[in-house]
């Protein structure tokens, strides 16, 4: 540890103010704007907002889809992690290297496919066509579904890779002795894995909310105009009408609910390191 | 079902959903029809030869390597001093400085593109590219900040103490004993920034002006406008791009140690 004071902030600063100046100072100044009504501080910016019925709409469909996500995305993620943990360890490396990979590829990329899949000639309409279960093509995109599953696969690897280190760092015996003394695999679940990874499923959890709450180009891309989301709601507002007050109290919601969801994520951390 | 069974099954299920679409892309890029379709009618090389002669595909392509390389550089000229005086200091505010430092991170994107839009590119005409290099550059810091200081975490710091007590300068020290020692976290800072100022989005949704957008953004455009593979072409160069650096820097760096 170096005690010189006037040096360490001689490091640091820069760093800090730029970050201030270019990113802190814009967005305050930003969501204050949501707080003012001729000239005044007030709560109209949001009233306003919450008394139409397509932003109640808009807000209620964000979480929604958010929750469904992610509950979904934890089913799925127990069965991937505890299948993946379980494999010799050259096969694990190998598997959850195909779990990060995609995380490496561009969303818009990613995406963009699910288009290919879903559109009306895509593969989905002409299984569908060709096995006789529908005579035209059935519109999957611009509809809540393709947006849940445009989601699902964006965020999916975040909570798989929370839960392998969650089962990884679970004693190893635990399962098996559950198991010579009589419980049955759900009981196995939700008696000794569940108790035991409640940290791992919590944090991916609050990654993949968090991340589908703040999502854009996905409901962009699959959703349209059809299909708001918060962000694409608000990226409309501005862009259609102006309406900065509106686009004020979005970035407000969001950043409350992205900061609760960090303040989660660190509090679990630092309990983590006290035990 | 026993887990022997249900275990491939339930992996080769999730793998296919995660990568699955990826080979998709590649498969509808190689098309030798006019639209996008799958599976690909014909074999022909004309998307991904497309590709290079769209003129805006270039420009914003050169615009967001520009904004990847030199705001992750950027960011690394403050990060780096930043991190050693974190994790080396006793820092007045420290907490307080690595919160405001790492904020990029939990703001959602665009509202960063909207605020630097209305309270700096428009009251002070500062110009868009300008704009968008300080936006990359305030985006990757948070990431600079975490992986080289969990790199300066792992280096004792009695070796650097030891130099200045032999008479080096305390610079001196720095760039002759920790610098060497951290440079692979540094690179693999330089690459995670890379990639993430490269594909992102939300930030720079806001701000475009004449001539001037990135490439996701510019790939967004084309999209509600032309049905034709190029774009899936244009994502699978970029998803392989991505991957073979992501690929090296795993090979040479043990990359994932840092992330």
């Amino acid at each position: 540890m170096f005690q010189n004071r006037a040096e360490a902030l001689a490091l640091a600063l820069p760093a800090a103010v730029f970050a201030a100046i270019v990113f802190l100072a814009p967005v305050v100044i930003l969501l204050a704007e949501g707080f003012r009504n001729a000239d005044s501080w007030s709560l109209v910016a949001y009233t306003n907002f919450f008394s139409d019925p397509l932003n109640r709409t808009v807000f209620l469909r964000t979480f929604r889809l958010g929750l469904i996500v992610t509950a979904v995305s934890a089913v799925i993620g127990y069965a991937a992690a505890f299948a993946i943990v379980n494999l010799t360890p050259r096969n694990k490396g190998q598997m959850i290297g195909l779990v990060v990979l995609p995380l490496m590829i561009s969303s818009v990329a990613r995406t963009y496919a699910w288009i290919v899949i879903l559109g009306r000639t895509g593969i989905v309409n002409q299984a569908l066509q060709l096995v006789g279960l529908s005579d035209e093509p059935i519109r999957f995109l611009f509809t809540e579904t393709a947006v849940f599953i445009g989601l699902l696969q964006l965020f999916l690897p975040l909570m798989i890779l929370s839960l392998i280190s969650a089962l990884e760092n679970m004693p190893k015996d635990a399962i098996p002795a559950a198991r010579v003394l009589g419980a049955n695999w759900f009981q196995v679940f939700f008696k000794v894995i569940l108790p035991l990874t409640k940290e791992g499923l919590v944090i991916g959890g609050t990654l993949v909310f968090t991340g589908s709450l703040t999502a854009y180009i996905t409901p962009a891309i699959l959703g349209g105009s059809k299909v708001l989301m918060l962000e694409t709601l608000l990226y409309q507002r501005v862009t259609v009408a102006n309406d900065f007050v509106a686009a004020s109290v979005i970035a407000f919601i969001l950043i409350v609910m992205s900061f609760a969801a960090n303040l989660l994520l660190k509090r679990l951390a630092t309990a983590r390191n006290k035990r | 079902m026993t887990p022997r069974v249900f275990s491939p099954l339930v992996l080769f299920l999730v793998i296919g959903f995660l990568i699955g679409p990826f080979f998709i892309i590649v498969a509808a890029s190689l098309s030798g029809g006019e639209t996008l379709a799958f599976p690909p009618q014909g074999f022909s090389l004309q998307w991904v030869a497309k590709v290079f002669t769209v003129e805006s595909f270039r420009e914003s392509f050169a615009i967001s390597m520009l904004l990847a390389i030199g705001g992750t550089a950027a960011a690394l000229v403050l990060g780096v001093p930043a991190s050693y005086a974190l994790s080396r200091y006793k820092l007045p505010f420290g907490e307080t400085i690595r919160t405001i430092v790492s904020l990029p991170i939990i703001v959602p994107g665009i509202i960063v593109g909207l605020a630097l839009l209305r309270y700096i590119v428009v009251p002070f005409g500062m110009n868009i590219t300008l704009t968008l290099f300080l936006a990359h550059t305030a985006l990757v810091l948070p990431y600079a900040v975490r992986v080289v200081s969990a790199s300066l975490n792992n280096l004792r710091s009695d070796i650097e103490e030891a130099a200045v007590l032999l008479g080096s300068s305390r610079a001196g020290a720095f760039f002759r004993v920790v610098m060497p020692n951290i440079r692979s976290g540094i690179l693999a800072a330089f690459i995670l920034g890379f990639v993430t100022s490269f594909n992102q989005v939300p930030v720079s949704l806001f701000l475009s002006g004449p001539g001037v957008r990135t490439l996701p953004i510019d790939m967004l455009s084309y999209m509600e406008i032309t049905y034709d593979p190029s774009v899936a072409a244009l994502s699978a160069l970029l998803a392989f791009m991505s991957i073979g650096i992501v690929f090296l820097a795993e090979r040479f760096l043990g990359f994932s140690r840092y992330v």
